[in-house]
């Protein structure tokens, strides 16, 4: 095997860190980056426990995904909701998902939620809250259903209903008056979606459709957009332009030989 | 924006510091593969750096897996190589587009400064005049679109979101890309 | 009787002069009697020992961000004294950040038939007080049964200003017209500063167009030719500064007052400009 031209170090890269701060000095506004806004909930039930997001993303006042998916998979009996700086979110759940993957192979057990909560915990605290992600994870090990919350500074709650992100005190306003230990299934979900939808309507921070995943014993149920409260409804009238109506200075066309097999290799791309 | 098996993408061509506009036909569009082009809207010394970057490994990927790299791929190259440096980002957001190399099924995503990926269905922005844009693209866009109608729509958007946009505009470049073609359209805009 | 209507309208000389303008009296604006109220204008203010310190705790004059709805921030407007008078040229451009909120701004502002003031800065400040400026021309004219002169009327507009120095007025404005002297043109702005040129410019586009104007101006110019440097000037500013655009409107003062000349698109310009300079 030839020497790996990528080969690069792992972990960030604090170079741009100086560049940028000076940058900033003298004027030059950062883009912000996309914030989940977020209401993100999970409750445990008689056979196991749900997981529950809204859809929205936001950067700044503006709503940048509509609908983006905010719980994340870990393992096979195993997911986690994401609150904070989207890509925080992403990356973290993701790491420690590979991380787990690579766990389970070595050990040959089934993963435990505790040891996915532990690596989760140890990583966000070693960033000392600067990775800004606030999870709620979920999953069915050997041992029961687990429900913890996870801080972005690395501390965490082990409970048995929980609600995070700016949706959370309507979210949790539900759970409050209605979470009873040993609920049934759907009664679970219902109860799931009416704090998201409490979340989505009254917390600006989240908007649009209700995800739910619902982990149980050797099974996992991942209702993608499970309630739509919000659908746009279709525009009356087309504003197509007539063609020919945008003024063209210069037309350049590149036509493409369509390779139907994988067989040429094109190198000139 | 997508359109009927087809995607486009459009970007102003000004370069400014600040208030002074320095270059009005600065490319911030570059092809990747034959059917994917990326959009890099930001700071211009790291857009020329990205560019670079993202070709390369583009390149790399071509000649170790022998095949083109899909647009989503892509996505995900561009997304991992701005997280690497979530603690002194570039100053640069990202728009993918493309088909993909088998299928041609069409393809957009952008991401924001730190690598964070927003698929979308429809249309995505980035950049200076993102509020304008936003309002135009929620307005104009209609699923299903030919590739004709795509470039007025796509088009109209821009110009019209730019021009209420002090720091955008002086020319635009929009790019359709089909199965069988790349259709490149420099447009006449307001240069003020 | 004229002299009866302009005393109901004035108090006597001696309190005309300068001074009777530094720091307004400390009631609102709408009290008092008509002749009192006309006669010193005056806006409440911080009752404090020390007014202009007071409101620079209170507001930052300095960062846009705290002045959002402060319009015409951006600006190109200029103004050159030639053989056969003043051009005076604008663009039309109003910026709210970089979001461009108008692009038909008048920035030119008719005081009166003779005389006429630009507009840079804070729309509101420039048009209240060039309008206040109006009315003491008219004032002065009735009193003395001829035109004031262009000196005199810049002079009223900077000490007017001068009384609200630090209270975070924004102008930069050129105030223009033709009197017994002949062609006059004078600069103007919040901080009370008053210069006499024969050509300016104002404006975040400013450099731009003195870059222009100061290679073709010429004081011996014809008066097409005087309008088209205006009028190139102000395009080339559009063309480079963001925050300024629209559309250029020129004005042409000679010994008969001012004549509104044009008011082009810069889009229909710079196709124009360039097709010119690509033909041979």
């Amino acid at each position: 095997m030839s020497a790996r031209i990528d080969q690069t170090a792992t972990g960030f890269d604090f170079g741009l860190a100086k560049r940028n701060a000076s940058l900033e000095a003298s004027g030059v506004k950062a883009p912000n980056a996309t914030k989940t806004g977020t209401t993100i909930v999970g409750l445990i039930f008689k056979d196991g426990l749900v997981l529950g997001a809204d859809t929205r993303a936001t950067a700044g006042s503006i709503v940048a995904d509509k609908n983006c998916e905010k719980i994340h998979y870990i393992a096979p009996n195993m997911y986690c909701c994401g609150a904070g700086t989207a890509a925080d979110t992403e990356y973290t759940t993701n790491m420690i998902s590979s991380q787990m993957a690579l766990h389970n192979m070595s050990t040959g057990r089934e993963s435990r939620v505790v040891t996915a909560m532990t690596l989760l915990k140890q990583y966000l605290f070693r960033y000392q809250g600067h990775i800004s992600a606030a999870l709620v994870l979920g999953g069915y090990d050997v041992t029961g259903p687990h429900l913890y919350t996870i801080y972005p500074h690395g501390s965490t709650d082990k409970l048995p209903y929980v609600t995070m992100g700016s949706g959370s005190l309507a979210a949790m306003s539900v759970f409050e008056s209605r979470w009873r230990p040993d609920m049934e299934r759907q009664e679970a979900i219902d109860m799931v979606k009416d704090a998201i939808e409490a979340g989505i309507f009254n917390d600006l921070g989240s908007g649009s459709n209700v995800d739910v995943c619902v982990i149980e014993k050797g099974k996992v149920d991942y209702l993608r957009n499970y309630a739509k409260p919000n659908e746009r409804v279709q525009k009356e009238q087309s504003y197509k332009f007539a063609r020919g109506t945008t003024a063209v200075i210069k037309t350049s066309i590149r036509d493409l030989v369509t390779v139907t097999e994988d067989t040429a290799m094109d190198i000139t791309a | 924006m997508v359109g009927k098996n087809c995607v486009a993408i459009a970007s102003d061509t000004r370069l400014g510091a600040q208030a002074m506009t320095v270059d009005m036909n600065f490319p911030k569009i570059f092809p990747m593969t034959d059917h994917t082009m990326i959009g890099l809207a930001g700071l211009a010394t790291d857009v020329l750096t990205l560019r670079d970057q993202f070709k390369y490994k583009v390149k790399m990927y071509h000649l170790k897996e022998d095949r083109v790299m899909a647009p989503r791929t892509l996505a995900h190259v561009v997304s991992s190589t701005l997280y690497e440096k979530r603690f002194g980002p570039y100053f640069v957001e990202p728009i993918v587009a493309g088909l993909d190399p088998r299928t041609h099924e069409p393809f957009i995503c952008c991401t924001d400064t730190i690598g964070c990926i927003d698929f979308a269905k429809d249309f995505v922005v980035v950049g200076n005049a993102t509020e304008n844009l936003y309002g135009m693209c929620e307005g104009l866009w209609e699923p299903n679109l030919e590739p004709e109608d795509l470039f007025e729509t796509i088009s109209q958007a821009l110009l019209n979101a730019v021009d209420r946009n002090a720091l955008a505009g002086w020319g635009a470049v929009v790019h359709v890309i089909t199965p069988e073609r790349v259709i490149t359209r420099n447009l006449k805009a307001r240069c003020d | 009787m004229i002299s009866d209507i302009v005393a109901q309208y004035t108090t006597p000389e001696a309190s005309l002069g300068f001074g009777s303008e530094a720091l307004p009296s400390q009631r609102g604006f709408l009290s008092g009697d008509v002749a009192h109220q006309f006669n010193s204008l005056a806006f409440d203010l911080p009752r404090t020992q020390d007014p202009v310190d007071f409101l620079h705790t209170y507001t930052d004059v300095k960062s846009a961000e705290d002045n959002l709805i402060k319009l015409a921030h951006g600006t190109t407007t200029l103004a050159f004294k030639y053989a056969s008078g003043v051009v005076v040229a604008t663009d039309s451009r109003a910026t709210q950040g970089s979001v461009i909120s108008s692009q038909s701004v008048k920035k030119v502002i008719e005081i009166n038939p003779y005389l006429l003031g630009t507009m840079a800065g804070g729309a509101a400040d420039c048009a209240f007080w060039e309008r206040e400026l109006g009315r003491r021309c008219r004032l002065y004219e009735l009193r003395n049964k001829e035109r004031i002169s262009v000196a005199a009327a810049s002079k009223l507009l900077a000490n007017m200003v001068y009384s609200y120095k630090g209270m975070g007025l924004s102008m930069g404005t050129m105030i223009s017209g033709w009197d017994k002297t002949g062609p006059n043109l004078f600069y103007v702005d919040n901080d009370g500063l008053r210069l006499k040129g024969d050509l300016f410019s104002v404006g975040s586009g400013a450099t731009y167009a003195y870059g222009v104007l100061d290679s073709g101006y010429n004081h011996e110019l014809s008066k097409a030719d005087a309008i088209e440097l205006g009028k190139r000037s102000i395009y080339h500013a559009t063309h480079r500064d963001a925050y300024s655009g629209g559309s250029v409107r020129v004005f042409h003062i000679n010994e008969s007052g001012w004549e509104f000349i044009s008011l082009t698109d810069v889009d229909d310009l710079h196709w124009e400009y360039t097709d010119q300079a690509r033909a041979p």
